[in-house]
């Protein structure tokens, strides 16, 4: 088996220290964070959506705030704190909400 | 900063409860700390805290008069009080080139004079972080508005929520249960999770991330697992929820499972009341008997709501998180008999709601 990328290559390293004691496996799907651009989990713990979060933007800032979207959002917790400092209600403002670009980034 | 607001119109109310003599307490964007009378559901304070608070998780001094606050994502702890919206604690945690975060983990001990956290430390250079270990840090609730601990030792990693026994234990979520001895930092495990001995079950699933069992006089956290039909673990029986407890006054803990998983829940809570109700919300309310493990009644809502909460008689319960609205639901019927707007109409995100007994 050959690791795709640097966080597979630690786990690798891991095993090889005898150090799998600190690398935990997640237990379900929705443990996880999707790779789309669709916000949220891909699926839910059914194999489904309909467990996901209703609507979709009740979840924006639950998820955003602690930077459980990393892969959607930009980085609030660090490098883009102004990201949603204009759109307060995510259900409502959400249009108020840009991308996010290197250049912008605050530290 | 403090307002008050007789405005009817910022509060939709259809029903008064019977009793209750609440007060409850949450946060909402973008900046406010607010306090409901859950008798009438008006607004009683309005703090603005002048600052981003993600996460927005609460931990109450054992008198309800001031709440403790993890603010300004993830980084200080600011304590208000919640009649004159004076801030009387505040420790920032990040210096220098050192971002230290706290994780939902937060909790005032029962005499009210130490405040008590988990931080991951990081060093912030300028090709590299470098991860630290974490710390449990012990404040004094008197050290002013430049707190710093008076004592900080080492810490698991991954610990969320805390709780404080009358015992003087401080309790915190990680891949076990803990338990702390503040005096020493040192720590135990008190419901073994992640390392449980039991051999026909998968490991847990825990999201622990709301500090809410004051009313029932508890730690508890909720756990999904699979449990298979025998130790080999070929063959699937079921998933399940259950609950894992400690006694903040006997210190005494419990883990038992109540129900298949058919829903997702975030968060739960029992009432002192009557304990043998577990209610957990997520998209939908649900009542479960736990002594009984049966599903008592489930209710669709109308939106995702992280957090739950119930009055001081246990008749009524609160849902809140994520939008700007608190849902009271009659906690018999599972009838949604009022709500309450946050005035800011900001979200409340991650943030708890806590239940501040009065009289």
């Amino acid at each position: 088996m050959k690791p795709l990328n640097q966080k597979a290559e630690r786990v690798q390293r891991a095993a090889a220290e005898d150090k799998m004691d600190e690398v935990r496996a997640m237990q379900t799907v929705t443990a996880g964070c999707a790779t789309t651009f669709d916000p949220g989990w891909e699926v839910d713990p059914f194999g489904g959506v309909a467990a996901l979060c209703q609507p979709m933007e009740a979840d924006l800032y639950g998820c955003s705030d602690p930077c459980w979207w990393p892969a959607q959002v930009p980085d609030t917790m660090v490098n883009h704190q102004k990201w949603d400092e204009n759109a307060p209600n995510g259900a409502k403002d959400w249009r108020n909400l840009s991308a996010g670009y290197p250049d912008d980034a605050e530290t | 900063m403090r307002h008050f607001l007789t405005s009817a119109a910022l509060v939709l109310t259809t029903a008064l409860p019977a009793a209750a003599g609440d007060l409850l307490v949450t946060i909402a964007k973008p900046s406010n700390l607010y306090v409901f009378d859950a008798e009438s559901r008006e607004l009683k304070v309005d703090c603005d805290l002048g600052e981003n608070i993600a996460p927005g998780v609460i931990a109450m001094s054992p008198d309800g008069s001031i709440a403790y606050a993890l603010i300004n994502r993830w980084q200080d702890v600011v304590g208000v009080n919640i009649e004159t919206c004076e801030k009387v604690f505040e420790a920032r945690q990040s210096k220098g080139d050192i971002s230290r975060r706290s994780i939902a983990s937060l909790a005032v001990s029962k005499d009210g004079s130490e405040l008590y956290t988990v931080r991951n430390p990081v060093k912030l250079m300028q090709d590299r972080y470098e991860v630290m270990k974490p710390e449990f840090a012990v404040f004094d609730t008197d050290a002013g508005l430049q707190a710093e601990p008076k004592s900080v030792t080492p810490a698991p990693r991954r610990i969320t929520v805390m709780g404080t026994d009358r015992k003087g234990a401080v309790y915190a979520a990680g891949h076990e249960i803990y338990r702390i001895d503040p005096a020493t930092g040192e720590f135990e495990v008190a419901i073994a999770n992640a390392s449980w001995d039991r051999p026909t079950y998968s490991p847990p699933d825990v999201l622990a991330f709301w500090p809410i069992g004051s009313q029932n006089d508890e730690f508890m956290l909720m756990y999904t697992a699979a449990k298979f039909t025998d130790e080999t673990q070929a063959e699937l029986a079921d998933f399940v929820w259950g609950y894992q407890s400690v006694d903040l006054t006997s210190g005494e803990t419990k883990i038992a499972d109540f129900a298949s998983l058919e829903v997702l829940m975030f968060s739960g809570v029992r009432s002192a009341t009557d304990p043998k109700y577990l209610y957990g919300v997520y998209t939908q309310l649900s009542k479960h008997d736990v002594e009984s493990a049966e599903l008592i009644k489930r209710v669709d809502l109308p939106h995702t709501y992280y957090v739950i909460n119930v009055s001081s008689d246990g008749s009524e319960i609160y849902v809140a998180g994520t939008n700007e609205d608190i849902g009271i639901y009659d906690s018999e019927t599972l009838e949604r008999i009022g709500e309450i707007i946050v005035p800011s109409g900001g979200d409340m995100s991650t943030s708890t709601l806590q239940v501040v007994p009065q009289g």
